[in-house]
């Protein structure tokens, strides 16, 4: 029974973050040489029964955005259609249903999605999809986490499996271009993304 | 290697880095229970006006022996940081004169401008001279919201111009109003 205690409870981590269980090659091997006695193959059926039905993989339940890239409307020559600039990003989840919530904040008054331009203020929209290569999404509230969210990325930056897994958007609007005073508008956005 | 061109190398690798650290300052997260990552949006805004609201003038049946007047309200949107605009006019005549004809037949009518709503009276406007100096009170570039309204456009008739004018003969043209922002 040490053996299968010993099987049950080796676990090693990945660089990528990722828990998983020691090679159960190895462990049976170790098993097999230590208990060769009598009882051996049924101690090993045991441990055997034990690795087939225990799970695989063990989640860490962490998370990490990863791959931004700022956002340059340049000039908006066309104040008249909204002004959309979306990128692929990278969202990992370490969770047992690889699912993520994330919430956005603003630089405007109480988080809210504005751009200043000294004393003038022009508002955004910030649209999330799960999925990479999106040109839309679903809208997020300041503050409020959008829950939900499952990630395909299988390494902590996208560096193997999917090159990213969502897709962040920023949209002016044009009813917010049209009343919006000329000059250069800046402002941030930070993205808080937390494990489900 | 000698030093002067060591320093020259060092020179252009510490620009570089620096300039690809001042154009992209997204931030990444790191893995934990919680990730936090940030991008910095940035977006120009050009120098934009417009004019809407405009209503086609129709002088019908006037009475030769008084002017005629038509003032109609519009709507200018400047989005400068002064609200500023200027507006330059000009008619379908002659070397864009203001006038309406009938086959050959012309005849003269004069534009004003007043950069108030509501007025039945402005600033005589040449053909093709700006009057500049104009301030809008649009909020929304078509005044769906604020104000409904920021001008005024008048549009004359002479009593002289009528009484040149046989009866029941139909004259037209067009005015082009351009505004532009200041």
């Amino acid at each position: 029974m040490v053996a299968i205690d010993t099987i049950a409870t080796a676990l090693l981590s990945k660089a990528g973050g990722r828990s998983i269980r020691r090679s159960t090659l190895d462990c049976v091997a170790w098993c097999v040489g230590a208990c060769l006695a009598p009882a051996a193959p049924a101690l090993l059926a045991a441990g055997l029964a034990v690795l087939g039905n225990g799970p695989v993989e063990a989640a860490s339940n962490k998370v990490r955005i990863a791959n931004l890239v700022d956002v340059s409307f340049g000039t908006i020559a066309n104040l008249g259609a909204d002004a959309v600039q979306s990128q692929s990003v990278c969202v990992y989840a370490d969770t047992n249903t690889n699912g993520y919530n994330i919430t956005g904040i603003g630089t405007g008054p109480g988080g809210s999605f504005q751009l200043s331009s000294g004393a003038a203020s022009m508002s955004f929209n910030v649209l999330w999809n799960s999925s990479a290569g999106q040109t839309s999404g679903t809208q997020l509230t300041p503050n409020v986490p959008l829950t939900g969210q499952v990630s395909a990325a299988t390494q902590q930056t996208c560096s193997n499996g999917p090159a990213s897994s969502a897709s962040l958007v920023v949209v002016v609007r044009s009813a917010a271009l049209s009343s919006a005073a000329a000059g250069s508008y800046n402002g941030s956005l930070t993205l808080l993304v937390g494990a489900e | 290697m000698d030093n002067a061109r060591y320093l020259r190398l060092s020179a252009l690798c510490v620009a570089a880095i620096l300039a690809n650290g001042a154009a992209d300052a997204a931030t990444s997260g790191s893995l934990g229970a919680t990730s936090t990552g940030s991008v910095s949006i940035g977006a120009s805004v050009p120098n934009r006006v417009q004019i809407s609201g405009l209503s086609n003038v129709d002088f019908t049946n006037q009475d030769p022996a008084v002017a005629a007047v038509s003032a109609q309200n519009v709507c200018v949107w400047s989005n400068t940081s002064t609200k500023g605009y200027n507006v330059t006019a000009s008619g379908s005549g002659t070397a864009s004169a203001f006038t309406l004809a009938n086959g050959a037949a012309t005849v003269p009518y004069s534009v004003e401008w007043a950069q108030t709503s509501g007025q039945s009276a402005g600033t005589s406007l040449g053909v093709g001279t700006a009057l500049t100096g104009q301030k809008s009170t649009a909020t929304n570039a078509l005044c769906a919201s604020g104000p409904s309204s920021t001008a005024s456009l008048i549009v004359r008739m002479s009593t002289a111009s009528l009484q040149s004018m046989p009866a029941l003969t139909v004259y037209t043209g067009t005015l082009t109003l351009v505004v532009a922002p200041e």
